[in-house]
């Protein structure tokens, strides 16, 4: 049975860290299929008025975050993971969205069993002020499991 | 409206006749050299100024504010204000976090289109200059600033809270829902404050104004608006801010310190004020009490809506006195 596994990536180093335990738990398992999903969010208007300078901010972010997409895999395959299963996916979004809300929509799109992410560790004002991206997932995730790295 | 008409028009509706040349802008970019004496034209509106609004922020009370600008409306003689193009990003202190907040004329503009048939919002609408700029053209409330309308209570706080606060905690809640509505439109207010409710004389009701600050964040967009909700709550039931110096220096009339303050009493972001305010006013409801504490250091659930917070203060309204 193919198992499959969504790892949400922001650019931290802590996501990174992320990656490499999966890497190491899944390296047995030759069914299983990785997907990286990373979110790149164009600024919006209100905060960025000027569209060619949102154009390039996206731009740039693309490129960055691609080159960190690409460290991720790189980790995976040092870790045993075969390259063709392993898959990098960067969406771009116009609207403020919600990362938490995209990773489960992706999640049950792509029918993925296990979802990863990072821990930031935000402390308790951070979190009423911004909310917690792995507190949404675990919280509001139907039919997967949920793995948080710190 | 030719020059020579709005130079009778400056005469007609400002206390002093105009000398010499009128400086008339069009192009408002350059906001800092629009002064008092000139008249801003946008479309078929004529403004002439009469200076610049003052910064009412703590720690910046009496600044000008050089993009606001105190203005006469040529075509009737009524008081408006023009807020003008003005970009800029800063970080704004919560307690101890750091929020970069952007202004937002867009926004603003956005807003006010959104509200105009509430009355619980300030009232105008948007003109696009020559260049581009979205200028806001406001209606000026008439009405006591929230803050000054609580802090004016000079009585001791059981006399406040039994005698004033329920009437208060009505409207304070028909404000609050006025936020909801905002909210339900996806939109935040972005600078929630004791001093951004004015009191209009026109209908009494508490009325936001100046929502042109705005953030860039999607899990909990609706986190800092609430913390300012919180923060108004509080010091509408405690008839101002308690903070632990003044439980050590003297407590001012009608309070009670009956029991130590412990340090899940205390504010989320500010270290010396007291959220369970219970502890120092014993008559104040559980129900109201526990709204409070969510606010608190030693709470562990936050309020993620507008709505989950008012479905509490509604529930509070049987045991608040009337």
């Amino acid at each position: 049975m193919e198992n499959k596994v969504l790892i949400a990536i922001d650019l931290s180093e802590n996501s990174l860290k992320a990656v490499d335990y999966v890497g190491d738990m899944m390296v047995h398992h030759p069914s299983v299929t990785i997907t990286l999903l990373n979110v790149v969010r164009e600024p919006s208007p209100d905060v960025m008025p000027d569209e060619v300078e949102r154009e390039a901010y996206v731009r740039k972010m693309r490129e960055e975050t691609r080159r960190h997409m690409e460290e991720a895999s790189r980790r995976l395959v040092s870790r045993g993971i075969h390259e063709k299963n392993i898959h990098i996916k960067i969406q771009v979004c116009s609207k403020v969205v919600s990362i938490a809300e995209l990773v489960l929509k992706e999640q049950k799109e792509g029918q993925y069993q296990t979802v990863v992410v990072g821990r930031r560790g935000v402390s308790k004002r951070e979190e009423f002020l911004f909310g917690s991206i792995s507190k949404k997932i675990v919280g509001e995730a139907k039919d997967c499991a949920v793995w948080v790295v710190e | 409206m030719t020059e020579a008409e709005i130079r009778e028009k400056v005469d007609l509706y400002s206390r002093f006749p105009h000398r010499g040349k009128l400086k008339i802008w069009t192009n408002t970019t350059e906001f800092m050299d629009i002064q008092a004496g000139d008249v801003i034209s946008l479309e078929e509106h004529h403004f002439l100024v009469r200076g610049e609004e003052v910064e009412g922020r703590f720690g910046l009370d009496g600044e000008p504010k050089f993009w606001v600008k105190k203005v006469i409306d040529l075509s009737d003689g009524s008081s408006k204000i023009l807020k003008l193009v003005f970009y800029e990003s800063f970080l704004m202190q919560i307690g101890p976090v750091n929020i970069r907040c952007f202004r937002s004329p867009r926004k603003e503009a956005r807003i006010l289109g959104k509200t105009r048939d509430d009355p619980y919002f300030m009232k105008g609408f948007d003109v696009q200059d020559p260049a581009g700029n979205t200028v806001r053209i406001l209606e000026r409330i008439q009405g006591a600033r929230y803050y000054d309308f609580i802090q004016n209570f000079s009585m001791d706080h059981e006399t406040y809270f039994h005698e004033h606060f329920p009437g208060i905690f009505k409207r304070l809640i028909d404000c609050f829902e006025a936020m909801l509505r905002l909210h339900q439109m996806e939109e935040v207010h972005g600078d929630i404050r004791n001093d951004h409710i004015l009191i209009d004389r026109k209908n009494n009701l508490f009325t936001w104004i100046d929502f042109d600050y705005t953030y860039e964040w999607a899990e909990n967009p609706f986190g800092v608006d609430l913390f300012g909700l919180g923060n108004i709550l509080l010091f509408t039931v405690g008839m101002g801010f308690h903070n632990l110096p003044d439980l050590k220096a003297c407590a001012p009339p009608g309070m009670q310190p009956t029991s130590c303050m412990e340090p899940e009493d205390l504010s989320l972001f500010f270290k010396h004020r007291i959220i369970n305010l219970q502890k120092l006013f014993p008559y104040i409801p559980d129900s109201l009490n526990h709204v409070l504490m969510h606010f608190s250091c030693g709470t562990d659930v936050f309020y993620e809506s507008t709505e989950e917070l008012l479905r509490d203060l509604k529930a509070c309204e049987v045991q608040v006195p009337s």
